[in-house]
């Protein structure tokens, strides 16, 4: 494993400590937000670091007191997190995305955290009205000045063009080895590239990006490093990671992940923002792009198809398969995964679901399934293109 | 001694006669909607809040999703259409009413031939309830905080091969940034419904543009001075219940929900309410209640299991107890009046839809709930979470605090839901309710 690749894993792994450290070591601020279309760049403009809240590992006992236990792995595991005092080191917590169940652990949240100011400015969930484009650049002009007013600063235009430079480039790296990766050229496994993503959620841009740079310079031309694995495509898991010991588990399987739209994957850095004009309309536009790099069923937008557009994804990547993981009580995935299972049947292109939950459970299950669904795909050979 | 327990017996709450009158009310509705093809109207399907007025004065038919499926559970007759949609591969964690309206959409849809394909193969289920309602001309989303609301007119797009039409209104969720949020005020507030009118006027002109004719805005004001004349004296009725014992319960209520939801805005609906608070008068003069033994004045918050109605109010009837207000019936359903300016009504609408009882955030929900709690004098909270309905179960932690803090009042938490009785556990609400009624007791024998 590269050093980089280490320091980079060891904040993913403990997104709390890092940030803490980070804190005390610079002197500035850390705002919280939740997933999944937060704009973090107006936070990093402010000065502070903006840091996307994980769910953790840990069992949630004293959270289990504020929220029923059929809400998703990651809001219960935020607010039990909030309920133990966890956040200490937030200033802020600043969110805009509309899911009930996001909603939801905010206001536990906004409770457990009576000293922390928790700010939420509603991003519209439907993209394509003729007002979208104005609500939204509403909503991040209310946020930039909760921003000011809860830090006491002021953020300038060239403030925010800056920060924006700084997270395309981190989203360019990221995308890079995603390239590399799928044609071979980097053995990354694919805990390892959610370590990467999901660090960037959590540390200090310009270090993230230092990182980055170390790894992909050392990337060397040419190498076949899929080793005979069959290539396989991961969809789903939105707002939590899933856990590494889950995707160790699918490539230990004899498959090899090329490509994800997770979004501790490349849903996370699929789309860059414009650097040039007015950064709160780029901002806007960004948003309501999204979903032309990877579908969000969270996001209203009658035009795209997420099954359809996976289908594509697939052929794209030359995967043999596609596996979906479904975090249990996920609404938004529940909705739009009947579709994408007809679309893949209809395809004849192989697909496993397997639901996960936070409290990590039979392993051993899921990995005959996935061997199982190895073995099938292998033996179906190169599945009909039709999203061609 | 187990006290509820001992005293608990097979009692029946003493129903209103308005119920019937409520009823017969609501079968001619849906009735009539299911005739609208037959007669060339155009027929809606809407979820969330009751955008109906405006409908209405479109002469357009309306279907509300939430009504359909609360129907058909009121009716033991959800099945067809959980296992239609159950078919189609929807998970039964799923909101509830969502999958039974989507399996509406499945059993009457015929749109596409792929869609013929979903339906399920026993002839049967496609004779039921489910499969009457009239297929949509038209799609409006318009809910209130809830994500899953959006989704699931969404996938009804989707369903009917994205050949209806469908609008989306997104409603703001009122969080309250600033320490000038407060209830139905505030720069936060006032941005809020702002956004929502020019949706509203948005959606008028989406209307003009299906029906090709131009809408009709005084038709809407007649309306709504019936919908609000309506819901005004459903409110002063509602105040009657500070009585003891009191003479309506929440089951009441809800059954009174329709008429300020999705029934046409007419004399009717006003007459239903005027009837209804008389009889409400009549027993308050009396000293009657709706249970025959009020020991007990809770109030339920969560939303209505729909296949339980009678059923449950004779169970807390059993208990001695009256449940007298909820947050569902109590505030929603054109709760704030006052703000329905007649001449001008889409800002006074935009306003009840932003602090319906899933609208403002658990900050202004407690405060609200603890009015009520104080105004008619309640001893405890029932906290239903609808396995389902996430948007209605979230904040109740919340409200078992804040209320419990400020008032000290028990509560009883169970597990329900709307439509889907399968997540409902008899035994496990017993056992909660008989301990918050022993806390009751306690808490009583201790003031003496």
């Amino acid at each position: 494993m590269h050093p980089a690749l280490g320091v980079l894993a060891e904040a993913a792994r403990r997104p709390n400590d890092h940030a803490r450290r980070w804190k005390a070591k610079t002197g500035r601020k850390v705002v919280g937000s939740f997933p999944m279309h937060f704009p973090a760049e107006v936070v990093h403009a402010s000065g502070a670091m903006p840091v996307v809240l994980q769910e953790s590992d840990d069992p949630i006992t004293v959270g289990g007191a504020g929220m029923y236990p059929f809400f998703c792995g990651y809001t219960r595991s935020v607010v039990d997190q909030a309920s133990k005092g966890d956040f200490d080191y937030v200033d802020a917590i600043m969110f805009g995305d509309h899911c009930v169940q996001i909603l939801s652990a905010a206001d536990i949240v906004r409770n457990r955290l009576p000293e922390t100011q928790v700010g939420f400015y509603q991003l519209i969930p439907s993209l394509r009205d003729k007002w979208s484009l104005e609500n939204s650049m509403r909503a991040l002009d209310r946020l930039i000045e909760g921003i000011e007013e809860t830090l006491g600063v002021t953020i300038t235009e060239d403030d925010l063009r800056a920060s924006i430079r700084e997270f395309n480039e981190n989203r360019q790296l990221i995308r890079r080895l995603y390239e590399l990766r799928r044609t071979g050229a980097i053995r990354l496994r694919a805990s390892h590239m959610q370590h990467i993503v999901k660090s960037s959620m959590v540390m200090d841009k310009a270090e993230h990006n230092a990182l980055l740079r170390q790894i992909v310079d050392s990337v060397e031309p040419g190498a076949d490093t899929l080793g005979g694995g069959l290539p396989v495509y991961v969809s789903g898991h939105l707002c939590q990671a899933p856990k590494p010991a889950v995707l160790d588990m699918i490539e230990d399987c004899g498959a090899v992940i090329v490509d994800d739209d997770l979004y501790h994957g490349y849903r996370y850095i699929s789309m860059d923002m414009d650097e040039t004009g007015d950064p709160v309309k780029a901002i806007a536009n960004w948003y309501l792009n999204r979903n032309f790099g990877a579908p969000c069923p969270t996001r209203l937008d009658p035009g795209i198809d997420w099954d359809g557009w996976l289908l594509k994804a697939v052929d794209a990547c030359g995967a043999k398969g596609m596996i979906v993981l479904m975090a249990k009580f996920c609404e938004p995935h529940y909705f739009y995964y009947p579709r994408i299972r007809k679309a893949f049947q209809v395809a004849d292109v192989p697909h496993l679901l397997i639901e996960t939950e936070h409290e990590m459970l039979g392993l051993e299950n899921m990995r005959t399934k996935v061997e199982t669904f190895v073995e099938v795909a292998r033996r179906r050979g190169t599945p009909q293109r039709i999203a061609s | 001694m187990n006290i509820a327990v001992a005293d608990q017996q097979i009692k029946r709450a003493n129903r209103l006669k308005a119920t019937k009158l409520n009823n017969r009310m609501v079968t001619d509705y849906w009735d009539d909607l299911f005739k609208a093809k037959e007669e060339g109207r155009l027929v809606c399907w809407y979820e969330g809040v009751a955008i109906n007025p405006i409908l209405q004065a479109a002469d357009i038919a309306w279907c509300h999703g939430e009504a359909m499926s609360a129907l058909l559970a009121a009716r033991n007759e959800e099945g067809p259409a959980q296992e239609a949609a159950e078919e189609f591969g929807y998970d039964r964690e799923l909101c509830s009413y969502a999958r039974t309206h989507i399996g509406c959409g499945v059993l009457t849809q015929n749109s596409t031939p792929e869609s013929v394909s979903d339906l399920p193969r026993d002839s049967e289920v496609r004779k039921g309830l489910a499969a009457r309602v009239p297929a949509p001309d038209m799609i409006i989303s318009a809910y209130p905080f809830c994500s899953t609301g959006q989704q699931w007119d969404d996938m009804l797009y989707r369903q009917f091969g994205k050949k209806v039409p469908i609008f989306n209104i997104s409603l703001p969720w009122i969080w309250g940034n600033k320490p000038s949020a407060k209830y139905m005020s505030g720069p936060e507030y006032r941005e809020a419904v702002a956004f929502l009118v020019q949706q509203l006027r948005e959606c008028i002109t989406f209307i003009e543009g299906i029906t090709g004719k131009k809408f009709d805005h005084d038709r809407l004001r007649e309306i709504m001075g019936y919908i609000k004349r309506a819901a005004e004296i459903k409110v002063e009725a509602m105040r009657l219940c500070k009585a003891k014992p009191s003479p309506a319960s929440f089951f009441e209520w809800t059954n009174s929900i329709a008429p300020v939801n999705f029934l046409p805005g007419g004399p009717d609906i006003v007459n239903y309410f005027e009837i209804k608070k008389a009889e409400i008068q009549e027993r308050v003069d009396n000293g009657v209640g709706s249970a025959p033994v009020e020991k007990y004045r809770l109030f339920w918050d969560g939303i209505m299991n729909w296949n339980k109605i009678g059923w449950l109010a004779d169970k807390f009837a059993g208990y001695d107890s009256c449940i007298v207000a909820g947050r569902y019936t109590h505030m929603g359903f054109w709760h704030e009046t006052e703000v329905i300016d007649l001449d001008d009504p889409l800002d006074g609408m935009a306003q009840n839809y932003l602090t319906c009882p899933i609208s403002i955030s658990a900050p202004q929900m407690v405060d609200k709930i603890v009015e009520h709690c104080e105004y008619y004098e309640l001893d405890g909270l029932i906290l239903h979470g609808a396995r389902t309905c996430r948007a209605f179960s979230y904040p109740q932690f919340l409200i078992a605090e804040g209320v419990g803090k400020r008032l000290g009042l028990p509560v009883a938490m169970f597990e329900g839901d709307m439509v889907d009785e399968s997540f409902y556990k008899d035994e496990l609400v017993n056992s909660r309710v008989e301990a918050m009624l022993e806390q009751i007791e306690a808490r009583r024998a201790r003031s003496m």
